[in-house]
């Protein structure tokens, strides 16, 4: 890539949004790092923001400079200055960018072994921080899991186990204008199509790679994962409002919230949702199982690296680190609504009550099992969109179970060749 | 004098300098870095090889069922929208030409769509048209022009209506503003001659109103043309491309290839709606040249 035009043209864009001053050292020997999130939203930027001045207060000659771009450009929007390779020391890393990131040299390895904070993440965050090629270039800074929300109020004393349960009771709730699940037919639909199969295909399926089964085929090539299919096709169908063809993560919330919907399996960021909409009557449940027993999902997650371009790499890490530190992280997670990282946030009374419970009842059922997306393949960010859309005309009748398997599978197959 | 002249063009040249290099670094260096990528592997997953490859992307991207019918949809969207843009802008022009009490403030109603950006739109009219939520399908059934909800952004065919509506509330202000201004450009001199020879108003409009703005009319559509085919902001926060596609457009297929992250596909797309455009503008230039110089 041609770095001087490129890089004039990222600069220019800092300049022209206000975010021109740049890292490096002033005059006065202080050290200016520039840092970049992703997921922005104005209360989690004005958190990061304390976040820094206390960092700040504790590194007395180190500022630090936060960039917030719009969230829906904002991945592309640090690639873009990442491949510069300039003006950037800390940068938040999603679990679907930290591989190409790290791919393209982007990103800087990080040290564990003299971090006392190292041995307070929790083993899943230890984990997935060094998902990248066993190394960590990042530390996460909490976790989203899904769980399975219920209205009690529905008439549903107990909520469903299996994914059967789930059709069978949404199918009871659904009537006139009242339905039985929030579907996501939108963006991301198909992850929760993925889920299903993946419970479907049970003890076969290879956690780590879990688009794959143990011996090698995908999953989408079983019997299984056309049963689990069929049933998807009828709780939308059967148990859910036509509408949801197109929702997203709002309207599914909207659903629920507003008593539409009875049932919703979303990330843990709801249940201040659901608390502030004036429900009373709700509870959550771990995500329902296959017939095998089993239920699969990955946990998505982001967090802070350092680019390894800094200038200072010091400070760069040092500020990662602060992040990721007990207190901190704790807040971060508390502010989010996030699975936190830290071992210390067990004790804490906000995740280990109410609507967590579900989360930690999860952690402790061996057969809820959290699995490692492909993410790291070249083609994920193609399926991710182009599954969607065969979801979408699977539920629309535009084409069938057997064709939207027979793609995918031949999709990861493929995929399979290019990664070995 | 003659260094005078030479002082002048040399400051105008400097004062121009900025906008060019401007213009230069964030409009034609990204068409050409695009083009180049066209012809490379360039995916985001991998840059540390990105070798070239020909003709390959444009083979994978014209070997895509969803090309072509995001690529017919695209003609449906621009069709269709312009046609009710035209004309519903076209009548708010001429309506809002006559003096009446309040005049400004329906200006100032009409033109407020044009102040907003595509994708806030887009969300806003995606919550009017939600089958559960939306004031839309209240409004209907409440008056009774409906006896249940209709899923206006779930089923295929509504979709394609629903963006269109949104797309023309949006638009026909562009056209009333054009449109209007072009009317006042008409001089009164030749409606007092066509009145004094008895045309009627109908005969005014057809044969003075018309044929003075022509010429605007002609470059106005071809600049909606080209907005309403780049413009996949309002699409793709309403319906993402969806369902199934069916509000696919070339520009939102285009997004879906970056998203993706495969920029030499996404450079491929962007080439072919460069020549797509490109040709249809010297072949509708052309068009309305002939129609003038007749």
């Amino acid at each position: 890539m041609t770095k001087p035009l490129l890089a004039a043209a990222v600069a220019a864009t800092l300049v022209l949004t206000g975010c021109g001053s740049g890292s490096g050292s002033s005059s006065s020997g202080e050290v200016r790092l520039r840092m970049i999130e992703s997921l922005t939203s104005p209360e989690r930027t004005k958190l990061i923001k304390t976040l820094i001045a206390d960092f700040e207060k504790a590194n007395p000659g180190v500022t630090v400079e936060l960039v917030s771009p719009p969230l829906d450009s904002a991945d592309q929007k640090i690639t873009q200055i990442l491949q510069t390779k300039k003006d950037l020391d800390v940068l938040e890393v999603r679990d679907h960018t930290a591989k190409s990131f790290s791919n393209n040299g982007w990103l800087a390895e990080l040290p564990t072994a003299e971090w006392p904070g190292w041995s307070d993440l929790t083993e899943l965050a230890q984990k997935k921080a060094v998902e990248v090629g066993g190394k960590a270039y990042l530390i996460p800074y909490g976790f989203y899991q899904r769980t399975l929300f219920y209205r009690t109020d529905y008439g549903m004393t107990q909520p469903p186990t299996t994914w059967e349960e789930l059709y069978a009771a949404g199918k009871q709730m659904t009537s006139g204008d009242r339905y039985g699940y929030s579907f996501r037919g939108g963006k991301g639909g198909a992850d929760y199509a993925v889920m299903m199969i993946s419970a479907y295909n049970g003890e076969a399926l290879n956690p780590e790679k879990s688009f794959y089964l143990k011996d090698k085929r995908t999953i989408f090539s079983t019997p299984e994962a056309a049963q689990a299919m069929e049933l998807y096709v009828k709780i939308f169908k059967e148990a859910s409002p036509p509408d949801s063809v197109s929702w997203g993560y709002p309207e599914m919330v909207q659903g629920f919230t507003s008593g539409v919907t009875g049932m919703l399996i979303q990330d843990p960021e709801v249940i201040k949702t659901v608390e502030d909409s004036g429900v009373t009557a709700w509870s959550t449940a771990p995500i329902p199982k296959g017939p095998t027993g089993y239920a699969f999902q990955p946990v998505g997650y982001a967090g802070w690296g350092a680019t390894s371009f800094t200038k200072h790499p010091k400070e760069a890490v040092k500020l990662v680190q602060f992040l990721s530190e007990a207190k901190q992280s704790i807040a971060f997670a508390k502010g989010n609504s996030l699975i936190p990282i830290s071992k210390q946030a067990q004790s804490d009374p906000q995740f280990s009550q109410g609507a967590w419970k579900a989360y930690l009842q999860a952690q402790q059922d061996p057969k809820q099992v959290i699995t490692i997306r492909p993410v790291d393949y070249p083609g994920w960010s193609q399926f991710l969109v182009d599954s969607d859309r065969d979801v979408q005309a699977l539920i629309t009748g535009k084409t069938t179970v057997a064709d939207v398997l027979k793609s995918w599978d031949a999709f990861w197959m493929d995929q399979a060749k290019k990664v070995s | 004098m003659r260094t005078f002249n030479v002082r002048r063009a040399r400051f105008i040249a400097l004062c121009l300098l900025p906008g060019v290099v401007f213009v230069a670094l964030f409009t034609y260096y990204p068409v050409l870095r695009g083009a180049v990528m066209a012809f490379q592997q360039y995916n985001l997953f991998d840059l540390t090889s990105t070798p070239f490859v020909g003709l390959e992307n444009f083979r994978a991207v014209l070997g895509e069922d969803r090309f072509w019918t995001a690529l017919r949809n695209t003609g449906t969207w621009v069709v269709v929208s312009l046609f009710f843009q035209f004309f519903l802008g076209f009548g708010l022009a001429l309506l809002l030409r006559r003096h009446f009490r309040g005049r400004g403030l329906y200006q100032a109603w009409v033109f407020f769509p044009w102040a907003m950006s595509g994708f806030l739109i887009g969300l806003l009219w995606r919550w009017m048209f939600n089958g559960q939520f939306g004031v839309i399908n209240d409004l209907l059934l409440k008056t009774g022009i409906i006896d249940q909800r209709i899923g206006f952004l779930a089923s295929p065919g509504w979709a394609m209506t629903s963006v269109i509506v949104a797309n023309v509330w949006y638009g026909v202000t562009f056209f009333a503003i054009m449109i209007m201004a072009a009317l006042q450009s008409v001089p009164k001199e030749l409606y007092e001659a066509a009145s004094v020879d008895g045309a009627s108003r109908l005969r005014q409009f057809w044969h003075v109103t018309l044929p003075h703005i022509r010429p605007t009319l002609a470059l106005i559509v071809l600049l909606r043309i080209i907005w309403i085919l780049n413009f996949p902001d309002l699409i793709y926060s309403m319906t993402g491309g969806g369902p199934a596609g069916s509000t696919d457009i070339i520009t939102t297929f285009l997004i879906q290839q970056v998203i993706g992250g495969d920029y030499g596909r996404a450079g491929a797309v962007g080439l072919l709606i460069l020549g797509l455009l490109l040709s249809f503008s010297v072949f509708y230039l052309n068009a309305t040249r002939f129609e003038k110089s007749r």
